[in-house]
């Protein structure tokens, strides 16, 4: 499990008549960002920031956790207290947040023991325990998994792992509808500016063309609308991508798709790309399968293109192999790519992998 | 077979075609590349209006309904492909698309009418790909929406009857032959103009579809 610091602002947890904690509580959100980038809010007032790197940069945990306060402390006026803890967990975190006790690592165990059973946030299991003489989450780790399943049910087992440590995403503890809040109040739920117009300006047609998406999305889901983005790579798939309308990774674009790649299939590219992978088989004369040899030359010459479905077709010439063998240096990949024009005028674009031919591409 | 070619403009004129000011929404033509306007009656996509595009599969049907999107784009205008659960976005690059203009529905899950009548609010050109043959009253309804908001559909059909109602413009793929040396360099594919928008006889064009580095060209 990720050892996290949680830092917990009471003052900050409530919203109040006025409504302003939500945005006071962003102040602080980014105060913590500025610190730690991956600091991220997990309810209003609380906060969680994985505190490996943050704490290896500022010299320790402790001198973290004081230099946080240092900071977040100000901006929460006179009245405003801030408790940082720490511990193996979300669940265990937040508690030693309550505490301002920095758990040491791998303590986490005996830290949780003393806490009441209430703290699990399901008062009919409580309730039960209780009755049972089971009070704190020490007597209820020490039950075995499968009594608890028997018991109460898989519910329960979620909790009473969390209870023992094993897990610290304890179901109710991360507030979405609070964390929607506060991207709407810091200006992070609107579409990235990708799809703004010239000069970041918005035009009336893309106003109205973002409109008309995301009723679409409405009725689909999310993720119905996509927006296509070009990358780096050597063949048409690597390079194109399909992404979410709205979604971050619609920035990718223009980051590495001018640069030169050695090896790139030429153009013109395959005006149709299979969403998923397509086995044909490619066989000679003879009807045998022909295959790539580690030569990076066909076995034969190919005389019949076999689909999953539909009559086999007739080759009537081929282009390639041309062979790849990319990042050898980690997760390496070798395929080899070939053109096959059909004597019907079709014209794919294979590629063999794993020793079988796929459909990489219809030049439609 | 090292290729590299950085998408940059390559002169200022090609910046200062880049970055004019987009067409006015008034505007009733929506433009098209020039090697298609002469299959086109006015030359350009008319708005309001549909054109269906269809041949023997493989033959470029699918690059020619793309490249229908090529001039709008990159004038300023809002495109979207529905039921494309394939796009070449590569080819469409290659061909001229601007992609920052363009949005995909790639699996609109039984409901691409809807979808297509949804787009109509806020896009000006629709490309939609029917999983079949389209019903006479969903067809119907589409041409009324897309009249009614003056945006243009683009249907891809696979065989010309997919489309029930009589088109205005049909452009059909008749013949298609891939150059090869050494790898597919182009094909030259001679598509038809037909349809009530067409007076006299069918329009023939010859085409590279596409070209050498993917491009839409007239063939002579």
């Amino acid at each position: 499990m990720v050892r996290l610091m949680v830092l917990w602002c009471p003052t900050l947890s409530r919203e109040g008549s006025r409504g302003e904690e939500p945005r006071r509580f962003a102040e602080v959100l980014d105060a913590a960002v500025e610190l730690a980038p991956f600091a991220r809010p997990v309810r209003l007032g609380v906060l969680a920031i994985p505190s490996k790197g943050p704490s290896r940069f500022f010299g320790g945990e402790a001198v973290f956790a004081e230099h946080l306060q240092g900071v977040v402390g100000p901006l929460l006026g006179g009245a405003g207290r801030v408790c940082v803890g720490a511990a193996e967990g979300l669940f265990a975190a937040v508690l030693a947040a309550r505490a301002a006790v920095l758990v040491a690592p791998g303590a986490t165990g005996s830290f949780l023991a003393p806490w009441s059973i209430a703290t699990l946030r399901d008062p009919d299991l409580a309730a039960a325990c209780q009755r049972l003489g089971l009070h704190t989450l020490g007597r209820f780790a020490g039950l075995e998994e499968a009594r608890v399943l028997e018991r109460f049910g898989l519910d329960a087992v979620r909790r009473h792992r969390v209870a023992r440590g094993v897990d610290g995403e304890l179901p109710g503890l991360r507030d979405y509808a609070a964390l929607r809040r506060l991207d709407a109040v810091r200006h992070r739920d609107e579409p990235s500016e990708v799809q703004r117009g010239f000069f970041g300006e918005r035009g009336g047609a893309d106003v109205r063309a973002a409109a008309a998406v995301q009723r679409l999305e409405q009725r689909l889901g999310h993720g119905a609308v996509t927006v296509a983005r070009l990358g780096g790579g050597r063949t048409p798939d690597d390079r194109a991508a399909l992404v979410p309308w709205g979604s971050a990774d619609a920035a990718i674009e223009g980051r590495d798709h001018v640069a030169p790649w050695p090896g790139r299939l030429p153009s013109p590219s395959p005006a149709s790309i299979p969403s998923r992978p397509l086995a044909v088989a490619l066989l000679d004369e003879h009807g045998h399968r022909v295959t790539v040899g580690s030569t990076g030359l066909l076995s034969s010459v190919p005389d019949r293109l076999e689909f999953e479905a539909g009559r086999p077709r007739v080759v009537a010439a081929h282009c390639g192999p041309w062979p790849m063998a990319e990042r050898w240096w980690g997760v390496s990949r070798r395929r080899a790519h070939l053109q096959v024009l059909c004597d019907d005028g079709l014209a794919v674009l294979l590629r063999a992998e794993r020793s079988r031919w796929w459909l990489s591409g219809i030049y439609d | 077979m090292f290729v590299s070619r950085p998408e940059l403009p390559a002169s200022t004129v090609a910046l200062a075609t880049a970055i004019r000011p987009t067409a006015p929404a008034s505007s009733r033509l929506l433009p098209v590349v020039e090697p298609l306007s002469s299959l086109l009656p006015d030359g350009a996509l008319r708005r309001g209006g549909t054109v269906v595009v269809t041949g023997s599969p493989g033959w470029g049907a699918t690059s020619l309904g793309l490249a229908l999107l090529t001039a709008a784009s990159t004038a300023g205008h809002w495109c979207a492909a529905v039921g494309l659960d394939d796009p070449g976005v590569v080819a469409m690059a290659e061909l001229g698309v601007d992609l920052r203009r363009v949005v995909f529905v790639p699996r609109p899950r039984g409901a691409w009418a809807a979808a297509t009548a949804e787009l109509f609010e806020g896009v000006d050109v629709v490309l939609a790909r029917p999983p079949a043959r389209v019903a006479h009253t969903a067809a119907r309804r589409l041409l009324a929406r897309a009249r009614d908001r003056a945006a243009v559909l683009v249907v891809l059909a696979e065989h010309r009857d997919d489309w029930p109602v009589p088109s205005e413009i049909t452009l059909e793929v008749t013949e298609a032959a891939w150059h090869a040396n050494g790898r597919l360099v182009s094909r030259r594919a001679v598509v038809r103009a037909v349809g009530r928008g067409i007076t006299g006889r069918p329009r023939y064009v010859s085409l590279w579809l596409p070209g050498a580095e993917g491009a839409i060209a007239v063939a002579c």
